[in-house]
């Protein structure tokens, strides 16, 4: 299993750099809509605090929200959608791997890519920049590595979830976008969870949009308690499952509705 | 100018005979651009939930700004998108040559061959979004007001257009750069918000470097009434400024242009 691994990164490593300058424009543009909202916060905060949250811990929040939304995002629902769609995941159906690890191979290689783009970036932002020089423990940098991958399990799994309904429906892709949109609230891009009204953390603290971006990103900020990562790791892998047994199910029974379609 | 009339006009005719094979995504559209507006709006909430301005700007004046954005954006998703894309293409596959034989002026052609017809419904939600704020903020504008909207507006879509082209002109010379679109896209999202929420060199840089704020705020503040004889003019003068710079280095690039085959 090792070896094909070896093999499928390999490839998608050659792939991935055919297409290394898009790559990075993807990056950069990912950064306008979290900048902006950043700039309008520390126009609102104005030199001030907003329930505790002063211009130096909007800079660092938002700097942080990039680089977990980066590293956790998925793509894997539009390719999904074309496939389908067009017939040509009869191919991917024919080889003798699961197609997921076609998609996990895919990601660790852009990840690996974007880690060693975003990194250099931050380090040397933090020389100018002063609450980017962040001091964690060593428990709290574990407790993030694993916090970012459980996110980005959670994301890709919602990815595959919505992309499979593309055996079923058509437009799986406006569907994806409305999921997008409303996770913009509740995952912490918009604004910080603890500063926004309580219902909305309530709400937030159910659906999975948190556990992908809002909670990484505040261990990474620093000063979380122990019982607040034990809470938000129980959140992921309860969501790890769930997604994954409606992967599961979805799996089983779209490639019955696809075959039909197809014989 | 007649005939580009008449030529447009085609191009209208064209896109909505190819637009009504698909007429049952109609209510689909409308659906989306509608979910896409309140989410914007419940966006704008989330910043007054912790303050009463933005920039000085009250709550239901960011609306109307957010309704001028949504109706600048329908214009550019609805005429502009789709044919920017494909200049890149023309240049780097040589059909731009089939253009340049068409007796019409070429510029013109290739910016407004294509038109995306379901995205007149941002058009329509961000009016009423604007109608709607108007209302509530209590103050129609006066038919001055008005009549110095529309002008602002009008000289916004042509800055909007104008700097976008220039971008996409680039592309004669440096013709692997793609993604040109969305560098212009990139720098138009910071227009969503009043430009004085912007703090110190960001502020100066998109008034004075990149003229965002005559994209949105200026035409916004019109129709609230906070209009002056200055920034009108200025305005103006930018729009006309970028629009004939857009059409002299359309020219300049074509001379040097050499087909893809030759």
């Amino acid at each position: 299993m090792l070896n094909k691994y070896f093999a499928l990164i390999r490839m998608k490593w050659v792939e991935m750099f055919e297409y290394r300058a898009e790559s990075v424009i993807w990056i950069l543009g990912a950064l306008t809509q979290p900048l902006v909202t950043l700039a309008v916060w520390l126009g609102v905060s104005d030199g001030g605090e907003i329930q505790g949250f002063s211009p130096n811990h909007f800079i660092l929040y938002f700097a942080c929200l990039i680089f977990v939304e980066r590293m956790t995002t998925a793509w894997d629902v539009w390719d999904l959608d074309r496939e389908i769609r067009q017939g040509t995941f009869s191919f991917p159906l024919l080889r003798p791997l699961h197609p997921i690890h076609w998609g996990i191979a895919e990601n660790i290689v852009y990840k690996v890519f974007f880690l060693s783009i975003l990194l250099p970036i931050w380090i040397v932002a933090a020389f100018f920049i002063e609450p980017l020089r962040l001091a964690l423990s060593p428990l709290e940098w574990v407790a993030f590595l694993i916090a970012v991958l459980f996110g980005l399990a959670i994301r890709f799994l919602m990815g595959w979830c919505v992309g499979l309904l593309g055996f079923w429906v058509s437009r799986v892709v406006a569907i994806y976008s409305v999921v997008e949109g409303i996770s913009l609230f509740f995952s912490g891009r918009i604004a910080p969870l603890s500063i926004m009204p309580p219902t909305i953390q309530k709400i937030g603290e159910i659906l999975p949009f948190s556990y992908i971006l809002y909670f990484p990103v505040e261990i990474l900020m620093g000063g979380v308690t122990l019982e607040r990562l034990v809470t938000g790791m129980i959140g992921q892998v309860v969501w790890i499952g769930i997604l994954y047994g409606v992967f599961h199910f979805l799996w089983k029974a779209g490639l019955k509705a696809y075959s039909a379609a197809g014989g | 100018m007649k005939k580009n009339m008449k030529v447009l006009i085609e191009f209208f005719r064209a896109c909505m005979v190819e637009e009504l094979e698909y007429r049952t995504n109609f209510f689909g559209n409308m659906l989306t651009s509608l979910f896409w507006i309140v989410i914007a709006v419940l966006t704008v909430d989330v910043f007054f939930n912790q303050t009463n301005q933005l920039g000085g700007w009250s709550y239901y004046e960011v609306l109307v700004l957010l309704g001028v954005f949504n109706t600048i954006n329908g214009f550019i998703e609805f005429a502009l998108r789709q044919n920017m894309a494909r200049i890149v293409d023309h240049i780097r596959k040589g059909t731009l040559d089939y253009v340049l034989t068409k007796p019409v002026d070429s510029q013109f052609f290739v910016s407004f061959r294509h038109l995306v017809f379901w995205r007149l419904a941002d058009i329509f939600w961000g009016c009423a979004l604007i109608v709607y704020a108007l209302a509530k903020l209590g103050r129609w504008p006066s038919v001055l007001d008005f009549v110095l909207f529309l002008i602002l507006l009008l000289a916004a879509m042509v800055l909007v257009y104008s700097i976008w082209m220039i971008l996409m002109t680039t592309s004669f010379w440096f013709v692997k750069i793609e993604n040109l679109s969305f560098i212009f896209s990139s720098f138009f999202e910071t227009t969503r918000f009043p430009v004085q929420v912007y703090k110190g060199w960001l502020r100066i840089l998109l008034t004075f470097i990149l003229p965002a704020a005559f994209m949105t705020s200026v035409p916004s503040a019109a129709l609230t009434g906070k209009w002056d004889v200055a920034t009108t003019v200025i305005a103006l003068l930018v729009a006309l400024g970028f629009f004939v710079v857009s059409r002299v280095f359309w020219k300049v690039a074509l001379k040097s242009y050499t087909s893809a085959s030759s």
